[in-house]
């Protein structure tokens, strides 16, 4: 399991916990239901109530000698209202939502054992409680990883001819249309979703930033690299190593892609990973190294966000009712990064943009994030729901 | 907390079309108003009267007024300001101990998002001043609240003051028509160094409340939830030192106790007639009413400087005893000076700040402000000096008659070696939201 999934587990167990203790039992009283859930590879919470709508906290008790996950589920669908994913032998742990009218179960699921579904409570009326979610399996997500790799690898082969194009150009002296070459390479590796870690080591060779090592070492290769050197008036001679290398890299990146496993975790999780990066490092200007090109590069960073969304688009409809705010979000903010692409096919650096401009940038980006944000949580893959 | 869930089905707010909550529309941008991280998000299918797409929001368990009130007293937070009146609740009340004051400019592309914007600060501050537990969002996406308090949102005596200024009022929304009559931008005084980085904007939100991380929390939680509609331009944060000696008047960092002549804030007549807009007062749209102009004033102290300067020299700048607040002419701190027994200023100078700042006359009764201020402190300058001082904000019924008529007089006084006014703006503090289904600036924009 991924580590942000532990973290969103123990983060929920901690809120209830600390709940737990405040919350005299669920609002509007009637009854002393007990919160104590007990559960075991044999029996999933037995008889259990509700007393109606509100915030709500059960004591999760496992009472079996193996770990488990127990999820409190609508029983028509599987959905999930609340999940505990490391109920340990002899623990008691909290689960707190805020119960809203409908049906709901206790779904346990233990090592070795088939997923025990217990009984089924009904909540009266129209109260709005925290939502369900419609879990999605690593079988959901295995083959939208696939084709994230296969658009991934097609991306770098045409990656491969443009970087050897600009080489050559590099070679040849001809530093004007390698500033061309360039961008028409660097914006193409944008597109790639190279944010945080999924290109491991190469993304580092190929696009890393000089604040480590400083714009004169000669350990500082790729993209910016070439960029500082030639919109700093930097010779030919002196950067067709640069170039070169560039070359070699891409082409040993797009040699060791086809064997790489994508975590599944992260289709989900790069889709508002990629503009997070460009919000810290592209509209801030700070990967400026010369081209004034950081609002193109974010027009790309949209592109690989697009492609994302394009495969996960089918399990997302019928569970993220934001889903067109994202794209309208994302539309608006490439119509706002657009304006600044001049007639003659220059583009305005960040630091030349008025301040209205800048701001609704700002603001779109944001915005879009927000939107975005919920996808890797809703997109996690919860392999233990197979009973519906 | 009462239900404050906005389902179309909860009774409590079927009726009440004057304020509409529009689930998001598919291909409208929406602000995520009450999703607070994508509460909406996760959720068509799924039992549980489907929290469906729009305002999802809804706050937690009522707190216990004597569990709350205890937990106040044992952890030091100030009890709950009631967030709806007649007036915003953060005008009147003394400084804070803590503060944030941040501009904006909003981004919204339409009147209608304008009025969505005025409604989520609205909903935030609500939320925020009165306190409760976070909605759960469940599985699906990253939490409500940032958890900066804890996972119960204390009130800590939180007020959150809206305001705005003139260039909200040009031709983006179709507010020229209805601009207050007062409000201009702010323009430097002789003895200014503004920083146009640091002035104006069209929307001024002040955070006033007991600690530093109530005051952060809800600026994030305002943020986050405005994130698509404002932007902000600059932020100060302040603080209100505890008064010292006890039962005297706080300091400001010149060491000097700071607001001990202020209008009577418990006399409406006066309030009426120095802070308030004058409902239907010359030349104002009729939507100002209950508003207060809120000039905002950034200065810097020359602490190093000031530092090296004798203490008597200091008290006839000021006009006052350092120690004890008494003015020079007094033996007690709130006794008012009476100038017309020192008219050639032998015993507190004519140059003396507060004497220039306010003449005591018949006839400069009218330009008396209610004065509000908070210390600053952030960084260096570019030779090592510590930069802090002084956050002004006063509230006043028409800035020129008042503020700048104060400021004027204050002119050369021989403070300005030591001050450097860098900031700020004039802006019109909002009337105030008089109840659930009203909010920030309805009047204004109808």
């Amino acid at each position: 399991m991924g580590t942000r999934r532990l973290r969103a587990a123990a983060q929920f167990a901690a809120v209830g916990a600390a709940l737990a203790a405040s919350l005299t039992a669920c609002s509007s009283g009637g009854g002393q239901p007990s919160n104590v859930i007990t559960v075991s590879s044999n029996q999933c919470g037995g008889a259990w109530q509700l007393p109606g709508p509100g915030w709500h906290t059960f004591e999760i008790y496992n009472q079996s000698n193996g770990g488990g996950e127990i999820d409190l589920v609508d029983p028509a669908n599987g959905a999930i209202y609340a999940e505990l994913e490391d109920s340990g032998p002899g623990t008691t742990s909290a689960m707190t939502l805020d119960v809203g009218s409908g049906r709901y179960a206790f779904l346990c699921n233990f090592a070795d054992f088939n997923p025990i579904q217990g009984d089924i409570v009904t909540v009266a009326g129209h109260a709005t409680g925290t939502p369900a979610i419609l879990p999605i399996t690593s079988t959901d997500i295995v083959p939208l990883a696939k084709d994230y790799q296969a658009y991934a690898e097609a991306g770098l082969k045409v990656l491969a001819r443009e970087t050897s194009a600009l080489a050559a150009d590099v070679r040849a002296g001809h530093l004007d249309a390698a500033k061309r070459d360039w961008l028409t390479a660097h914006l193409q590796y944008q597109t790639l979703g190279a944010a945080y870690d999924s290109f491991g080591d190469f993304d580092d060779e190929i696009d890393g930033r000089a604040d480590a090592v400083g714009v004169g070492s000669p350990k500082w290769t790729g993209f910016y690299r070439l960029e500082y050197g030639l919109w700093h008036g930097q010779s030919a001679r002196a950067l067709v190593p640069v170039a070169d290398t560039l070359s070699s890299d891409v082409n040993a990146l797009l040699a060791w892609w086809p064997a790489q496993e994508i975590a599944l975790l992260n289709v989900g999780l790069r889709t508002h990973e990629i503009l997070e990066n460009a919000l810290e490092f592209q509209l801030t200007g700070h990967d400026d190294y010369g081209s004034g090109t950081t609002l193109a590069t974010t027009l790309a960073n949209i592109a690989g966000t697009r492609e994302l969304l394009t495969l996960l688009h089918p399990l997302l409809v019928p569970r993220y009712a934001g889903l067109p705010a994202v794209y309208s979000g994302l539309a608006l903010l490439q119509s706002l990064l657009e304006k600044e692409h001049l007639r003659s096919g220059r583009w305005v650096p960040v630091s030349a943009l008025s301040v209205s401009s800048r701001q609704a940038i700002d603001a779109a980006c944001g915005q879009v994030l927000q939107e975005l944000a919920p996808i890797a949580s809703i997109t996690e893959p919860r392999d233990t729901l197979n009973a519906f | 907390m009462p239900s404050d869930s906005l389902d179309p089905t909860d009774a409590t707010d079927a009726t009440d079309a004057t304020a509409p909550r529009p689930a998001a529309a598919p291909g409208r941008r929406s602000f995520l108003r009450g999703m607070a991280g994508g509460v909406a998000g996760g959720v068509i299918a799924g039992g549980a009267a489907g929290g469906a797409a729009g305002y999802a929001y809804r706050g937690g368990p009522a707190a216990d007024p004597a569990a709350a009130a205890n937990e106040a007293f044992v952890t030091g937070r100030l009890p709950a300001v009631p967030f709806h009146g007649t007036y915003q609740a953060g005008i009147l009340p003394a400084s804070s101990p803590a503060t944030a004051v941040v501009s904006f400019n909003a981004t919204v592309q339409s009147r209608a998002e304008l009025t969505e914007l005025f409604q989520t600060v609205t909903d935030r501050a609500r939320f925020l001043t009165a306190g409760g537990t976070p909605p759960l969002v469940g599985i699906g996406g990253p939490p409500s609240d940032s958890g900066v308090l804890g996972p119960t949102v204390v009130p800590d005596g939180l007020t959150v003051t809206f305001g705005v200024g003139s260039t909200l009022f040009d031709d983006r929304y179709g507010l020229a028509s209805t601009r207050p009559a007062h409000l201009t931008p702010m323009v430097a005084f002789p003895n200014d160094n503004l920083d146009q980085a640091q002035c104006g904007g069209d929307l001024i939100l002040q955070l006033s409340a007991g600690h530093a991380d109530t005051v952060v929390h809800a600026l994030r939680d305002i943020a986050k939830n405005t994130r698509g509609g404002m932007q902000a331009n600059w932020r100060i944060d302040g603080f209100a030192s505890p008064a010292r000696p006890a039962g005297t008047v706080p300091r400001n960092l010149m060491g000097f106790m700071d607001g001990i002549a202020n209008p009577s804030v418990t006399s409406a007549k006066t309030m009426d007639s120095l802070v308030w807009v004058e409902p239907g007062g010359a030349g104002e749209p009729a939507w100002t009413a209950h508003g207060s102009y809120f000039v905002v004033r950034l200065i810097r102290m020359f602490v190093e400087f000031w530092d090296r300067v004798d203490v008597i020299e200091q008290e006839n700048m000021i006009g006052r005893r350092r120690d004890t607040g008494f003015a020079l002419d007094s033996t007690s701190i709130f006794a008012k000076p009476d100038y017309t027994l020192d008219p050639t200023g032998d015993v507190i100078p004519l140059t003396a700040h507060i004497r220039v700042a306010n003449p005591r006359t018949p006839k400069t009764a009218s330009s008396q402000i209610l004065r509000r201020g908070y210390n600053y402190d952030r960084g260096l300058d570019p030779v090592g000096d510590l930069d802090m001082g002084l956050i002004f904000t006063c509230f006043q019924q028409d800035i020129g008659r008042q503020f700048a008529a104060v400021q004027t007089r204050l002119i050369d006084e021989p403070l300005v070696d030591y001050i450097s006014p860098f900031g700020g703006g004039y802006f019109l503090a909002l009337p105030g939201v008089t109840g659930p289904s009203d909010y920030f600036g309805r009047a204004m924009l109808a």
